[in-house]
């Protein structure tokens, strides 16, 4: 490890926290503070919903850029994919349950199928457009998924199906569930809240399973050097075709909480712009660490709010963002979580070792922060 | 009722406005793709600097001289001058990365955000329209429909960007400089040429092009600060058709959208307008060099 | 003697050049069989050719295929049109004379990655990469084989070039190749570092089932290590036989003396 012994009380602090504080008591401690955020202001409830399925979107997208470096400019489409499967079953279906079911329990139902369906619908969509982008790599990568999100757009604004309701989107209601006199609304704020926490955990989880799984070493090794991998027998086009596939049934998942969350379902959420907060997020976060875009999509949420308090302000904050995006990328690639880890190297001495879940980008002249167990480590907050 | 309500599939005014749709497309593109033919970055901001163009222009003619050439004029330089800029400070560092070619993207993606907002400070989200020159300010008729004068001169203006651009190039020392580099960076290099002023000037000029494409279209628009983000997909999809890199090919693409703009509606009307973007996937897919692929072709 | 790597009347045009005109060569087993010759001899289309990175204009490429499935009755599969992946899995494994490592990784994850595709764990979603015990007890054989134990947890970015020269060859090893082709091992070596790769060169062939195939600009390593050497000039064979045959070849000595590499 190259970081250097600080010596004295701050050492011996840190290691007091690399010993007394596990992990499990950090999960814990986290725990803890998702369950006490459920009774905060319902305003910011909502904002910190808001954020978990950002991040969950970032995440998705970043399985693809920060893992076999692959920079997708359209994975909008797979996020309003979820959504408007959520939201066409509960307009279409949603009575049709109630028959089945009983009325009682047919939202929550019509939910939980319409997410499934909103999934399914988005592999369906990845698996043939996967398919035919890989064959291309960077620019041409990032304009053929650019042109399949924005066929996406065209698609769900004229609307020749007469399925998605053109430009006005679609409403989405998740309806109240009674069950034994009981009657809860699953749209309500703490109800939703705790719902996305469940979710996006899971599929957190998921990824992080997919990323350190022998999959995943792969993928990093792609993202390292795609021929160098071809010469040890991995057919990195197919490998880069199944990434693209989770990838977008993570940002699949992100859909189908947002549509909840917004209670619409529209098609801006397949323009490029959309596609585009997943870069930020991720950029800024810091594409090499696996919690780089959840930790983006923190900043990118909780910093809009602040600039939202300042009204002179609040009509410029993407300006903020674009100075940003531009400053992390020239001067400190390692992004949010490496400035981090470069601080907590500072504060307590060396750098505790962690798991392997970072990819590592070779951007060359890109600032990268200490020692090795620091840059694959993974201890963002998930939560 | 003249002839052309007997044949209603294409009109005499609907060619026109297709070509003065492709002019104007082509006067978007074509920066962009003397930009990647050269330096092989793909300016995501492009659209933003158009749009600049147009600001520009409105400003000088109705602040300081109302004379829509010389404003034009105007609005080119001043976006060059903000585009070698750009390029100065935050692409030049780039090219030595292995990513180069993404982080370059996300860059200049930073500054798509960065105009947007300037220009809505400067002024404000309303819609702007320019006056076409006094000259040109009158109505053609023309097969039984009616259209402004401008948009002729548009279509002629296009033409004539596209040749000085090509004797530039090709007839012009600085041109072969530009040739040699966008073929062998390296090797112009150790043959004495400056790579990366010459960068600077190429993505000058580039931006001129970008601003001199906003001010000569200002008079066919309304200028908003979404234009920008407008603009640049459209620029994208006529480079990707007629071929990254490619002068002649952004010129054949942007014609081929323009009227597929114009005239494709008539003939089918649902998912119309995805069809660009379909088409923009199968070039990718099967002629990733474009339908006219080479810098200076 | 048996043949494991053959090609028949390979050629490979970029336009009006010739790199690789016209090459039948049968590479014996066990052999430590050296490609030299001057730069710009068509050495380096040849090795992508072999490795399907490049598609010949004309003519075949053979390999020796370890399942028995055999395309010309002796053994043989051929690989003309396989993808580079496909010829990895079919045996033939290679080095890259410019480092190409998975910098960003550890030693010991760079040597997973190549067992992992070994082992055909490649698509495996759900177990720990570092969970499966005999991949593990195969990267630390590796490891030790190689020498790199000690470095086994660094970062490969912060490697020596020697060190990273070492990585390379462990990488194209960890597959288990038929046939390895090294692509000048020695490149920008200091001497130190130069004995040090003949050596375990030398070391590996003894203890390895492999063939090896090496392009190298240094005569010491190659009269040092080779069984045969053949002479590539302007894409063809110039030359073909035992070291001392061919070093005191006339027209090798014009070949060498006509350009300005030695």
């Amino acid at each position: 490890m190259s970081a250097t012994d600080t010596g004295g009380r701050v050492r011996k602090f840190g290691s007091a926290v690399a010993d007394g504080w596990t992990r499990e008591r950090f999960g814990l401690l986290g725990a803890l503070g998702l369950v006490l955020l459920a009774f905060g202001p319902s305003f910011q409830i909502y904002l910190f919903t808001d954020f978990l399925v950002v991040a969950l979107f970032a995440l998705g997208f970043n399985l693809l850029y920060g893992y076999t470096g692959l920079l997708s400019f359209g994975h909008g489409l797979f996020y309003a994919g979820g959504a408007y499967g959520l939201a066409i079953v509960l307009r279409d279906l949603g009575p049709v349950f109630a028959d089945v079911v009983g009325s009682g329990v047919a939202p929550l139902v019509t939910f939980v199928v319409g997410g499934l369906v909103g999934l399914a619908l988005v592999v369906a969509v990845a698996v043939p457009v996967g398919w035919l982008s890989v064959r291309l790599e960077e620019i041409y990568f990032a304009l053929i998924t650019l042109a399949f999100g924005m066929i996406g757009y065209s698609l769900i604004i004229q609307d020749p199906a007469g399925l998605t309701n053109g430009t006005d989107g679609i409403i989405v209601l998740l309806g109240s569930v009674d069950v034994g006199g009981e009657s809860f609304r699953i749209g309500a704020r703490q109800t939703y809240y705790a719902l996305t926490v469940v979710v996006v955990l899971a599929a957190i989880y998921g990824v992080w399973r997919v990323v350190n799984s022998p999959f995943g070493t792969v993928c990093k090794a792609i993202r390292e050097s795609p021929d160098r991998a071809a010469a040890l027998g991995i057919d990195v086009r197919h490998h880069r075709w199944m990434t693209f596939i989770i990838s977008a049934a993570i940002v699949g998942i992100a859909g189908v909480l947002r549509a909840g969350l917004a209670s619409v379902a529209s098609p801006g959420l397949t323009h490029w712009s959309t596609s585009a907060v997943a870069v930020i997020a991720t950029v800024i976060g810091g594409a090499t660490y696996f919690s780089g875009p959840i930790v983006g999509a923190f900043i990118f949420l909780y910093i809009r709010w602040g600039i939202s308090r300042f009204p002179t302000l609040d009509a410029y904050w993407e300006l903020f963002f674009g100075a940003l995006l531009i400053g992390v990328v020239l001067y400190f690639k390692a992004g949010a979580v490496g400035g981090l880890l470069l601080l907590r190297d500072r504060l307590f001495g060396e750098g505790r070792a962690g798991g392997d879940d970072g990819p590592t980008q070779g951007g060359g002249g890109a600032a990268e922060p200490g020692s090795s167990g620091d840059r694959a480590d993974d201890r963002g907050d998930d939560s | 009722m003249s002839l052309s309500s007997l044949v209603p599939l294409i009109g005499v005014s609907d060619v026109v406005v297709g070509l003065s749709l492709g002019s104007r497309l082509f006067l978007i593109a074509v920066g962009l793709s003397l930009i990647f033919g050269v330096l092989g970055v793909l300016n995501f901001a492009h659209g933003g600097l158009y749009m600049l163009g147009a600001y520009v222009t409105l400003a000088v003619v109705t602040g300081v001289i109302d004379n829509f050439w010389i404003a034009a004029l105007a609005g080119a330089l001043a976006v060059g001058v903000v585009g070698a800029a750009i390029e100065f400070a935050a692409i030049r560092p780039l090219y030595d990365r292995i990513d180069a070619d993404l982080d370059q993207l996300i860059v200049t993606f930073g500054f798509v955000l960065i105009i947007h907002e300037t220009v809505r400070f400067v002024w404000g989200s309303g819609s702007y329209s320019v006056d076409p020159p006094a000259l040109f300010d009158f109505s053609v008729s023309l097969g039984g429909s009616t259209f402004g004068a401008y948009r002729l001169v548009v279509i002629g203006l296009a033409v004539a960007v596209l040749a000085g651009l090509w004797l530039f190039i090709t007839r012009t020392y600085f041109g072969s400089l530009v040739r040699g580099t966008s073929s062998d960076r390296e090797m112009a290099s150790m043959l004495g040429v400056d790579v990366p002023r010459l960068y600077t000037a190429v993505f000058f000029l580039g931006s001129v092009l970008a601003g001199l494409g906003g001010a000569l279209s200002a008079p066919l628009q309304s200028t908003s600060p979404a234009l920008g983000d407008q603009v640049i997909i459209d620029a994208f999809i006529v480079v990707v058709i007629g071929g990254l890199g490619s002068m002649t090919g952004a010129f054949v693409g942007a014609m081929l959208i323009g009227m597929m703009q114009s005239l494709g509606p008539q003939f089918i009307s649902a998912g119309s307008i995805a069809i660009p973007f379909l088409a923009m996937v199968i070039v990718l897919l099967f002629r990733p060099e474009g339908l006219f692929g080479g810098i200076g072709e | 003697m048996t043949t494991v790597l053959k090609t028949e009347s390979l050629r490979k045009q970029f336009g009006e050049l010739t790199a690789v005109d016209d090459v039948s060569i049968e590479i014996d087993d066990g052999d430590i069989t050296s490609i030299i010759g001057p730069n710009g001899a068509g050495k380096t289309t040849f090795y992508n050719l072999l490795t399907g990175v490049l598609q010949p204009t004309a003519g075949s490429i053979w390999l020796r295929s370890g399942d028995g499935a055999t395309d010309d009755g002796g053994g043989l599969r051929e690989i003309t049109d396989a993808e580079p992946h496909e010829v990895a899995q079919a045996g033939l494994s290679r080095s890259y004379q410019i480092t190409n490592i998975f910098e960003g990784l550890t030693v010991r994850e760079n040597v997973r990655v190549a067992r992992i595709s070994h082992e055909r764990t490649r698509l495996d979603f759900r177990s720990r990469a570092t969970g499966d015990e005999a991949i593990e007890a195969d990267i630390e054989e590796l490891l030790e084989l190689t020498g790199l134990t000690d470095i086994a947890d660094t970062p490969c970015d912060t490697l020596s070039h020697g060190e990273k020269r070492t990585v390379e060859i462990a990488l194209a090893l960890a597959i288990e190749p038929d046939v390895f082709l090294m692509d000048e091992p020695t490149a920008g070596m200091n001497p130190t570092e130069v004995t040090e790769i003949v050596s375990l060169i030398r070391e590996l062939d003894a203890d390895l089932d492999a063939t090896f195939v090496v392009t190298e600009h240094n005569m010491d390593v190659v009269t040092d290590i080779s069984d045969r050497i053949v002479v590539l000039a302007e894409g063809s064979i110039l030359a073909d036989g035992t070291p001392d045959d061919v070093l005191t070849d006339e027209r090798v000595t014009e070949a060498y003396l006509g350009s300005d590499s030695v």
